[in-house]
């Protein structure tokens, strides 16, 4: 896309000017994709959409516990990774970016639920893998570890995903959710306790 | 399942916790704790904490795998809030005949040029541009900074060449910016395009 501002008696002129052929985007690396979206290119923004909105689908729904605002957050996040997409230093790393950013709209989702008091009714445990034989059924053991958090309780499944997929300190999780740390280390020391004891299963 | 599970229940860990072997595992098992180490309750805990803690990373990739493809709607959603605000940079001034007019383009403009440019070389596809120089000022000289990931099975070199001659050229046809150097970084290679679209990666 091609802007031209021309500008006379004070009117201004806008062009978009369409290149007349496409690459295939889909191909490239996270890198210059990043580059082109940070650089004003939609369709390479919109490959990263695709690429990674799964992956943070899955995450934001451990963060809040439920499907509920799932779309919104995940959609949040991509929209202000866009605007701050010019600033990040290395493209590279476009991919673990974006993961903090879904956990940080997820985390702010939470604290405007705790504001509105309407906290348990998202709290409620989802339906999804609630199959005693889920995880013995699944394909791989990352899938089986995949189904064994999904049937975890929401807390414990939530300070576990940003402990371990997030970098968070106990200290960071209980700031976050309102909880002492030592709280936190116990609600992730269950859920450690709980997952080996679902993985077994699989065996 | 068993409710208890040899290794992982508070009986088992000769007087120490989950948590504690969590941070034992957590600092690397350094200092080292002579009552853990000799534990075999507590061996055993380590482990599959261990083990745990190598699937974790991977955790998010299998349910994503498992997950429906992102709604059309929902993706055109995100598109349609991101296009309102395009990313125009400076101005970069152009003269014009009439002393009433001013006429100028937005730098994003030119990064467009910079990628369509590319897109017709073929070979190598432009990531980020970089424009250094003050290009709002007529005449300054500008050096641009490209980065690119290549394809297909030709030389490298000459693709670069055959780009900086595009973009040279396109940049001379729609500007009057006064370039002094093209830099090509290739940051990646990848395979040539195909048909397909983004398959489930």
């Amino acid at each position: 896309m091609c802007f031209v501002r021309a500008r006379g008696n004070g009117c201004w002129i806008i062009v978009v000017v369409e290149p007349r052929t496409r690459p295939d985007l889909s191909a490239l690396d996270d890198r210059i994709l990043a580059g082109r979206a940070a650089d004003g290119d939609i369709p390479a923004f919109e490959v990263l959409v695709r690429r990674y909105g799964r992956l943070m689908r899955v995450y934001a729904r451990r963060v809040l516990g439920s499907n509920a605002d799932v779309d919104d957050v995940v959609q949040d996040a991509f929209i202000q990774a866009w605007q701050h997409l010019p600033s990040l230093e290395d493209l590279g790393s476009v991919k673990s970016w974006l993961m903090k950013i879904v956990a940080r709209k997820g985390i702010d989702r939470l604290r405007a639920r705790r504001e509105h008091d309407d906290i348990d009714d998202h709290e409620r445990p989802s339906p999804e893998a609630q199959s005693p034989h889920a995880v013995a059924e699944a394909d791989s053991l990352e899938h089986a570890l995949s189904i064994a958090l999904a049937a975890l309780p929401v807390e414990q499944a939530r300070c576990w995903v940003l402990r371990e997929i997030g970098g968070y300190s106990y200290l960071d999780i209980g700031r976050e959710l309102d909880l002492p740390s030592s709280t936190v280390r116990g609600i992730i020391a269950r859920a450690r306790r709980n997952l080996i004891r679902e993985m077994e299963g699989w065996r | 399942m068993s409710d208890t599970l040899p290794g992982i229940e508070p009986d088992d860990l000769d007087g120490h916790t989950i948590e504690e072997l969590s941070d034992y595992l957590d600092a690397g098992r350094s200092p080292a704790d002579a009552s853990i180490d000799a534990s075999p309750g507590c061996q055993i805990a380590l482990a599959a904490l261990a083990r745990l803690r190598s699937l974790s990373g991977a955790v998010l990739d299998a349910g994503a795998s498992s997950e429906p493809a992102p709604d059309e709607s929902w993706i055109s959603g995100i598109v349609q809030n991101i296009g309102r605000e395009a990313r125009a940079g400076r101005s970069i001034p152009l003269s014009h005949p009439s002393p009433a007019a001013s006429l100028a383009l937005t730098e994003g403009s030119v990064r467009g040029l910079i990628r369509a440019a590319g897109e017709e070389a073929g070979g190598l596809v432009v990531g980020r541009c970089t424009l250094e120089g003050d290009v709002t000022t007529p005449g300054a000289p500008v050096a641009i900074q490209v980065e690119v990931s290549a394809y297909g099975d030709e030389s490298i070199a000459s693709a670069a060449t055959r780009l900086r001659t595009a973009i040279l050229g396109a940049l001379q046809r729609h500007t009057e910016l006064v370039v002094t150097a093209i830099d090509i970084t290739v940051q990646d290679i990848h395979p040539a395009p195909s048909a397909g679209s983004e398959g489930a990666s």
